[in-house]
């Protein structure tokens, strides 16, 4: 009994792994492919990446609105509130560039993306799959790698950096707006603290959390929509399964990133 | 690159959870002709055609285009031979963002073979041969499935190559349009091209009109024209 549940979590364990490498292998590959395909032009590649920019970045404009003035209000006045009563609340910028910056920007952007655009890529490239879309363009000399996977990966990757941008200026200065209509919070102050705040380091954890984040749904994306072999009735299994594991990987590559930031401050500040 | 000979060495394939469709297979498939691949349903025609087009790979053994294993080839290694192989899907097979004509198209102006005006022209030409010029500029979901599958098939003619493989190419699109498609192969023949020519097919009316040889695959294995008596034959 005892052992078999080990062998499964082995084996679990040891599928994990597997897949994890299969997904960045395509990444490799995809690139690789686009670098030694002659034909491929420039244009081509353009013409994908500008159409997933539109329908990954500019169509998600509304909705990423929506949620950052949410819960950008919400965070601004639960810590200017919170704070005020603590009597701390010049430490204010401190706090959201934690929570909205650092953790909810990357998150809440990946979350949407995943929501609409990963399940359309993997529906997408998996309905390809099922028509016999892939096999025609290999009959014809055209890598899907670099056809296919490349410029979704690459539209998808700059997509995700500036949503969360976008999300992180909408969170920041369209929540406290709104916050304005409920607490008086004077905005030099507001905004002198957010900016004594901001370090060089959000900088790259920023690009780092998003750039990865983007990386991993639309890599898991297309590798589950090409997982489908023969039958439609795979796609929605692998679109569910994208958005499953997207969730995962990106959930726990930002947990990862955190910690070892925070590690490494404490390393900084010689408390390890 | 010139295509001289197309062989099976030991090979063997199946799909995952079913009977291997072929054991042991040592074939050299006959060249500079029109090849009828006859077999009953199941038996691994279509599967045989998506093995010599490099769509699929064996499970063991190997298959060689003059002498060199496909298998041990990255994409752009057998990207010469890929163009030198013409395709036609039995079903699906068209790409459902682009026209009709962009479909045929497609392959000359990716590859850059000739001007996308030339390559326009090119494919023009075939669909009015064939009767298709009116849909030409719409979707495949516009279209019925005939017109997808003719695509499909002017798409394996556009390139000119020098191996055409044909899965069931008369099913749903009429018998006078095979019989014009397959005069349009004759035309390419004539003029050099399409020199190596395999049809699977169940029409035996259509493939009476044409000068063939014939390969039977049975019981895994593949049999050239007229089999001896110890060989099992499928009747068809």
């Amino acid at each position: 009994m005892i052992w078999a549940s080990i062998d499964r979590l082995g084996r679990t364990i040891t599928d994990n792994f597997d897949y994890t490498l299969k997904v960045f292998l395509m990444v490799y590959l995809s690139v690789r492919a686009t670098l030694r395909d002659q034909a491929q032009g420039l244009r081509t590649i353009f013409s994908v990446i500008s159409a997933q920019i539109y329908f990954t970045g500019f169509q998600a404009l509304p909705l990423i609105s929506v949620l950052a003035l949410a819960s950008g209000g919400i965070v601004i006045l639960q810590s200017s509130t919170n704070l005020n009563l603590f009597g701390g609340a010049q430490m204010i910028g401190n706090l959201l560039v934690v929570i909205i910056v650092r953790e909810l920007g990357p998150l809440m952007t990946a979350l949407v993306v995943i929501a609409r655009s990963g399940t359309a890529v993997a529906s997408e490239v998996g309905n390809m799959r099922a028509n016999r879309e892939i096999e025609a363009l290999e009959s014809m000399g055209i890598n899907p790698l670099s056809y296919i996977v490349f410029p979704r990966l690459v539209g998808g990757v700059i997509s995700v950096v500036c949503l969360a941008f976008y999300y992180i200026v909408i969170a920041l200065i369209g929540g406290f707006f709104l916050t304005k209509l409920i607490q008086d919070l004077p905005l030099s102050f507001y905004l002198d603290s957010l900016a004594n705040a901001v370090a060089f380091e959000d900088l790259w954890l920023f690009l780092l959390k998003n750039t990865f984040s983007g990386m991993i749904i639309f890599v898991v994306s297309c590798h589950q929509g090409l997982s489908v072999k023969r039958s439609p009735t795979e796609v929605p299994i692998a679109t569910t399964q994208a958005v499953v594991n997207s969730i995962i990987y990106v959930v726990v590559f930002n947990m990862a990133v955190t910690s070892l930031f925070y590690l490494s401050q404490l390393i900084k500040l010689g408390v390890l | 690159m010139k295509i001289q000979s197309l062989k099976f060495e030991n090979l063997q394939f199946g799909f995952e959870g079913q009977d291997p469709l072929f054991e042991q297979v040592d074939f050299s498939f006959p060249m500079n002709d029109i090849v009828w691949v006859k077999a009953s349903s199941g038996a691994g025609r279509s599967s045989l055609l998506q093995l010599l087009a490099g769509l699929l790979n064996p499970l063991k053994g190997n298959y060689l285009i003059n002498d060199q294993n496909v298998a041990e080839m990255s994409f752009e290694e057998f990207l010469p031979y890929r163009l030198a192989i013409g395709y036609g899907f039995d079903f699906g097979g068209v790409i459902h963002n682009r026209t009709l004509l962009e479909n045929v198209s497609l392959p000359l102006a990716y590859h850059k073979i000739c001007s996308p005006e030339e390559a326009q022209e090119r494919a023009e030409h075939y669909f009015e041969i064939l009767g298709a010029s009116k849909v030409k500029d719409k979707r495949p979901s516009l279209v019925p499935g005939g017109m997808r599958k003719l695509t499909c098939l002017i798409r394996a003619l556009i390139m000119e190559p020098q191996v055409l493989l044909l899965d069931d190419p008369s099913v749903g699109i009429g018998q006078e349009t095979s019989l014009k498609y397959f005069d349009c192969i004759q035309e390419l023949r004539k003029a050099g091209k399409a020199q190596h020519v395999f049809v699977s097919s169940f029409d035996e009316q259509l493939m009476n009109c044409l000068p063939h040889r014939e390969i039977f695959l049975d019981c895994g294995q593949i049999y050239l024209d007229v089999i001896d008596g110890d060989k099992k034959v499928v009747s068809l």
